[in-house]
């Protein structure tokens, strides 16, 4: 079926501004209140999602470029990895998650492992001595275990 | 800007380490970013009390930005409560949040408040082409209709701005006044534009705000709201000569840890008030607009529990606390 | 004269030798950020954001930088589009019509030194048209209530929808979604928290510079993930590089014209850059007629979208600073700059803090000619940058991205929204949702509602006050006109795509 993409976000649009004038609503005031309130302003927005949404239910553009399966895998690994980064930073200090990290990313784009792996610890370290050195910001380089 | 509180404590946990290398020399805290007023506070303290000898090595200033001054609060708390070489740069607005428990359930009574060492003078505005000559002709046009007097401020509602015009109100004798309109803007230059561009009828602020506007014409102080009239602006009336018995200055002092011993407090009342008395902090109130306020140790600690005690019975009057 | 008050006052604080290095510097990383393909001024200005607030710097030595960078990464835009091919972003588009044809024809040398000098003419014209139009503006001041400025806002969002996307729902949409995220967090005037669903990190609300770092940087390394890359080689070399001064003088009146309708098109509200090279190229198209060649490897056809382009982005500070409304993507980076520096541009801006504006008109001025010196001699140190890998260049893009919000914030939950931004700026763009309106309405959000609030406190809740001023009225008819135009326009003025080989 062509044109699915847009109908299905059109969907998505007005199921996400629906939840969203749910909670709008859902608002606690205090009695201190101005004419508007807090939940209007939101509730308006959101309607006027819902009705573009339609728009895109009811007139949707021709089917994006969609990647093929594979590359949708990929890119999830690429989420999933930097999620793990963001956890990862603060309790293993920066410079064995970047490196992973920076390492897995540079595979994904171009498939060579040698440079992949010293695209990693090169910008990892390199990054690192730029942060710490140059523009002095507070980074942990290892955790904190092992340096004793 | 909206204050970062959750942000700004975690940046801090991450940026804090150079902050407390220094141990030896007296740290001032100032709870927001460079270049407002309590940065400033911090820095021109902090400079006197090394130029007039009362330190030994210079005040290192720290910056501490977050939740309107909440997080340096908590911060002290919590963290630094029996530190007796440090100061925190305070004001009224340190007092209106805490009377508003705007700082997550932390109390004044948690620090010991040291000193104010100078003030900016509350006043209320006109428009230079506004009918309100006075004082009076305000308080009996809203007495008419309270809707006919708008108010602009620079801070949000229920903020120190916005308490001002309600005590000249209250002290009237009118005492509806959630039904008089303010609203909240971003600064005094703001609520001016909007008071001389008619939107608002009125602008509350600090003596500060307004010097260039009035210099310029463009608008008229209705009062100040000080005992006295201020040094250099003898042409504006006081509230209080005009009947309503409303002080409300904007101070500029300190507070320190909670848990620093008696001595240790009366030792930084007396530094604070030998920079009160330098010709450096006459010159400094100068050039910033400011007018001469001084109340330390004790009798200032007083003076706080007396305007935190009104603040709360008047924002419980206006519905912003229960 | 005031001007040349100010402008000294401007130059006091520019001058110094710490913000001439600033300027230096800015002058370099924006040139090689916007010639890298892929990136350009506002990923480039994104990146930056939060590692120059983490080094510390005060609010002048900051706005020196940033600004420096954005003008750096507009003149390097022109670099990847002439060699090859490929836009830094999208202003630079109209460039590679006939950048590309003339390095193909062994003309690349030629063609970056006319669009640098291009460029130059732009950006300098603009400037200076900035210095004298921005005070103006800023008198209209007392104009401006609560009404008025929501009204302004309503047309700020209408109007980029048009030039942004090519389907107005999706870039209302796009304005709608930036809208409800910038509702989280704490409501303005009551204090009591909403819409954060119990997160006590939602609390203070989505930091736009989360928000920006994930749209515009991190989806580009999604881009990148899908196309492996396939954009790193460089296809055309580069000869000696000699100053063509005869050709440059012929495209004289080019640049002039295009300066000053770029610069038309940048200080309108939500048009932008974009349009202002798009605009350019289709007006000095027709001057020049079919004998002209445009598309083919002319050297008007490089100088008009340059200058353009430049000037657009000269002219969108106008209504930035003066209004507090973004003209462009990469305006409302640098208006998320100026909040981030607690400085809300807006109409007293000019009054309050004088030292600010004219200190960035003066750093612009310098930006100016340090670009010029490094662009036209120093263009193959940059062409040598080009050749970094893509293998290499985003996961770097993407660590320094991660490391400034993280030196920022220090929050493991910021780096995850920064994520979850990135996925759905990836979305978004395979949509052909623009994600430049939810940046904006992220950025604009709480003051569009407050001024919403405010006016209905001034008229007890009547809402005819909306519409009860002059300028109220004309800008809400703007902001309709606006956003129904490109819907019929969209027939005639569709947007060329880039040539392909």
């Amino acid at each position: 079926m062509s044109r699915m993409s847009d109908r299905i976000f059109g969907l998505v649009v007005i199921l996400v501004a629906l939840a969203y004038i749910a909670g709008a609503l859902q608002i606690q005031t205090s009695f201190l209140s101005d004419p508007v309130g807090s939940k209007t302003f939101p509730v308006i927005v959101a309607s006027i999602a819902v009705l573009c949404g339609g728009i895109m239910i009811f007139r949707p553009d021709a089917e994006p470029d969609w990647p093929e399966m594979r590359t949708v895998l990929s890119l999830a690994v690429s989420v999933v990895l930097l999620v793990a980064y963001s956890y990862a930073l603060k309790p293993l200090g920066f410079i064995l998650p970047t490196a992973i990290a920076a390492g897995i990313l540079s595979y994904q784009i171009s498939p060579r492992p040698a440079y992949a792996a010293i695209a990693g610890i090169g910008l990892s370290v390199g990054l690192f001595a730029l942060f710490k050195m140059i523009l002095g910001l507070g980074l942990v380089a290892f955790p904190k275990g092992l340096l004793g | 800007m909206k204050a970062r509180f959750l942000k700004a404590l975690a940046t801090s946990a991450v940026l804090g380490l150079g902050a407390t290398t220094a141990a030896t020399s007296a740290e001032c805290i100032a709870p927001a970013n460079p270049g407002g007023g309590w940065d400033f506070t911090c820095r021109q303290i902090g400079k006197i009390l090394f130029d007039i000898g009362q330190v030994d090595a210079p005040v290192q200033v720290t910056n501490m930005a977050g939740a309107g001054g909440g997080l340096a609060f908590s911060t002290v708390v919590n963290e630094r409560n029996d530190d007796a070489e440090l100061i925190v740069a305070a004001s009224s607005a340190t007092t209106t949040r805490l009377a508003q428990n705007a700082y997550g359930g932390a109390t004044a009574d948690q620090v010991r408040f040291v000193g104010a060492i100078g003030a900016d003078p509350g006043v209320i505005v006109v428009a230079a082409d506004s009918p309100l000559q006075n004082l009076g002709d305000m308080v009996e046009a809203i007495k008419a209709d309270p809707g006919s007097v708008a108010f602009a401020g620079g801070s949000a509602v229920g903020g120190f701005d916005h308490m001002k015009p309600l005590q000249v109100l209250l002290a009237a004798g009118f005492t509806d006044i959630t039904k008089v309109k303010y609203i909240g803007v971003d600064g005094g230059a703001d609520a001016i534009t909007q008071t001389v561009g008619g939107f608002t009828q009125a602008m509350t602020g600090d003596m500060s705000e307004i010097v260039g506007f009035l210099k310029s014409g463009e608008v008229r102080a209705l009062a100040v709201l000080t005992e006295e009239r201020v040094p250099g602006f003898e042409d504006i009336p006081t509230a209080r000569e005009q009947g309503f018995d409303v002080v409300a200055v904007n101070w500029r002092g300190l507070y320190v840890p909670g848990g620093i011993s008696d001595d240790a407090f009366n030792a930084w009342a007396a530094k604070l008030q030998a920079v009160a008395d330098s010709d450096e902090w006459k010159q400094a109130m100068a050039d910033n607009g400011l007018a001469p306020f001084t109340k330390v140790g004790g009798d200032f600690q007083n003076w706080i529990d007396g305007v935190i005690a009104q603040t709360q019975d008047l924002s419980r009057q206006l519905g912003v606390i229960q | 004269m005031d001007i040349l008050a100010n402008l000294q006052l401007g130059f006091s604080i520019a001058f110094s030798p710490w913000t001439l290095m600033l300027a230096v510097v800015g002058c370099f990383i924006g040139t090689i950020v916007g010639a890298l393909p892929g990136l350009g001024p506002s990923n480039g200005v994104a990146i930056m954001i939060p590692l120059t607030f983490s080094m510390g710097l005060d609010a002048t030595a900051s706005l020196v930088l940033l600004t420096a960078i954005y003008y750096g990464a507009m003149y390097g835009g022109r670099i990847s589009s002439i060699l090859l091919n490929i836009p830094g972003d999208e202003p630079a588009l109209m460039t590679t019509l006939d950048g590309y044809p003339m390095a193909k024809a062994g003309r690349a040398g030629d063609a970056l030194v006319i669009s640098g000098v291009a460029s130059f003419v732009g950006a300098f014209l603009a400037t200076i048209g900035l210095m004298l139009l921005a005070p103006l503006l800023s008198r209209i001041a007392y104009q401006f209530g609560p009404a008025e400025y929501f009204a302004l806002y309503v047309l700020a969002f209408s109007t980029l929808g048009g030039i942004s996307s090519n389907n107005q729902a999706k870039a209302a949409i796009a304005s709608c979604f930036g809208l409800m995220i910038a509702m989280i967090g704490l409501d303005p005037n009551s204090g009591m928290p909403r819409l954060t669903g119990g997160n006590l990190h939602l609390m203070d609300g989505v930091d736009f510079l989360v928000a920006i770092v994930g749209l515009f940087a991190v989806s580009e390394v999604f881009f990148f993930i899908e196309s492996h890359g396939k954009s790193g080689a460089l296809g055309i070399t580069l000869g000696k590089v000699t100053i063509p001064w005869a050709e440059i003088w012929t495209t004289r009146w080019t640049m002039l014209r295009s300066s000053f309708l770029g610069f038309i098109a940048g200080v309108l509200p939500g048009a932008g850059a974009s349009l202002g090279s798009f605009m350019t190229y289709m007006m000095e198209k027709g001057i020049a007629g079919e004998k002209g060649g445009f598309g083919t490897g002319v050297a008007k056809g490089v100088a008009a979208p340059e200058a353009g382009n430049n000037a657009a982005a000269g002219g969108a500070l106008v209504p930035m600073l003066t209004l507090g409304v973004p003209g462009s993507g990469t305006t409302a980076v640098l208006l998320a700059v100026l909040m981030t520096l607690n400085i809300t541009p807006g109409p007293t801006l000019f009054s309050d803090r004088p030292d600010v504006v004219w200190g960035l008109i003066a750093s612009l001025l310098i930006a100016n000619f340090v670009l010029l010196a490094m662009n036209v001699p120093m263009v193959k140190v940059f062409v040598r940058i080009l050749q970094v890998p893509p293998a290499l260049l985003m996961p770097a893009v993407t660590m320094i991205s991660f490391v400034g919000i993280y030196s920022l914030t220090g929050s493991y939950f910021d780096l995850i929204l920064v994520v979850a931004f990135g996925v759905l700026g990836y979305v978004l763009r395979k949509m052909d949702v623009p994600t430049v309106p939810v940046i904006m309405g992220i950025l604009l959000g709480n003051q569009m509602e407050k001024q919403l609030r405010d006016a209905m406190v001034l008229s007890e809740g009547d809402w005819t006050y909306l519409f009860s001023s002059g300028i109220s009225v004309g800008l809400i008819i703007a902001a309709v006109l606006g956003f129904l135009a490109p819907m019929f326009l969209r027939r005639y003025m569709t947007k060329p795509q880039a040539i392909s080989d």
